[in-house]
């Protein structure tokens, strides 16, 4: 801790040659900027090139764009008609209402569950099945049938069979 | 240039009123209080084992909508029931479930959950109708039909 720090720059000459002096001149000037005459040229050059465009062209340029702007509204004001952000679930209205009646299992005037259940229970006997059970028309008497009975037993417009 | 701004404020006319309309119900929903809540129901076979049932729900004095349809307590009926879809978004439904096994709920047991969405103040009333319900053998028995609003 007894380090001694000294300084020796007293005598120290700050002075440069001026030939030094130039070429740090030289070196850290700012750039120029552009010639007025350089900026006219370019400007001259830009009027020319827009002024060779016919005005007719640009109106058609304009008149495209505003197709495309009414086609897009056209779309969005159809899509919004149709009301395309309700999702189509499944509905029972796809069967019409002779399959309806043959969905009457039991044959009591009525399409209820008990229906579907009846059916389902002699599928799972594996007991004797009548050909007019096969109510979805795929040629297999199954649990597909048993869905379609039971879906036309909870249809809200089914009516009175 | 008034072509073009013709057929811009032509189409905006069309669109404004359109997208409009489209949030008019979301809107007057969002400030006349909208709330969502469950409705349990039961049913109440007495000492006879339960195996199938339908019943049909109405309700009135009030505005709701019917957003989902749940299964029951007992293994037996867990599994959705069988309803229209037609009838979500709609007040009334007609909802119908069976089960061919032999593990069946006796008693009192909760058959179904509907998820209803209540828009107002009013509280709704609700009109519950069993249609059906029968044993293991598909025969029709006596039952009872009750309902509990969740929240």
């Amino acid at each position: 801790m007894t380090e001694r720090t000294e300084h020796f720059d007293e005598d120290l000459d700050l002075k440069a040659s001026s030939r030094f002096s130039n070429d740090l001149k030289a070196l850290f000037e700012p750039q120029r900027g552009v010639p007025p005459e350089v900026d006219r040229t370019v400007l001259d050059r830009a009027q020319k090139h827009f002024a060779q465009m016919q005005p007719g062209k640009v109106k058609r340029l304009r008149i495209h764009w505003a197709w495309r702007i009414a086609a897009a509204a056209a779309v969005i004001i159809l899509a919004f008609s149709l009301d395309l952000t309700k999702q189509g679930g499944p509905t029972t209205d796809s069967f019409p209402i002779s399959e309806t009646r043959a969905a009457d299992i039991d044959r009591n005037g009525r399409v209820d569950i008990l229906d579907a259940f009846k059916l389902a229970k002699q599928i799972e006997s594996a007991g004797p099945a009548e050909t007019e059970w096969d109510i979805n028309g795929d040629g297999l008497i199954d649990r597909g049938d048993v869905d379609v009975v039971a879906l036309a037993a909870v249809r809200l417009d089914k009516g009175v069979l | 240039m008034n072509k073009t701004m013709s057929i811009i404020l032509t189409g905006i006319c069309l669109i404004v009123p359109v997208l409009a309309q489209q949030s008019d119900q979301g809107y007057s929903t969002a400030h006349s209080g909208v709330r969502f809540a469950p409705l349990y129901i039961y049913l109440d076979s007495g000492n006879k084992s339960l195996a199938a049932y339908q019943f049909e729900l109405e309700a009135f004095a009030g505005q709701i909508k019917i957003v989902g349809v749940e299964g029951g307590r007992h293994e037996a009926f867990k599994e959705a029931p069988y309803y229209d879809p037609a009838a979500l978004a709609k007040d009334r439904i007609i909802i119908a479930a069976f089960n061919t096994g032999s593990d069946l709920p006796k008693g009192r047991t909760r058959v179904a959950t509907i998820h209803l969405q209540i828009i107002g103040e009013t509280e709704p009333q609700y009109e519950l109708k069993l249609i059906v319900a029968a044993d293991a053998d598909g025969k029709e028995i006596p039952a009872e039909i009750t309902f509990e609003k969740g929240e």
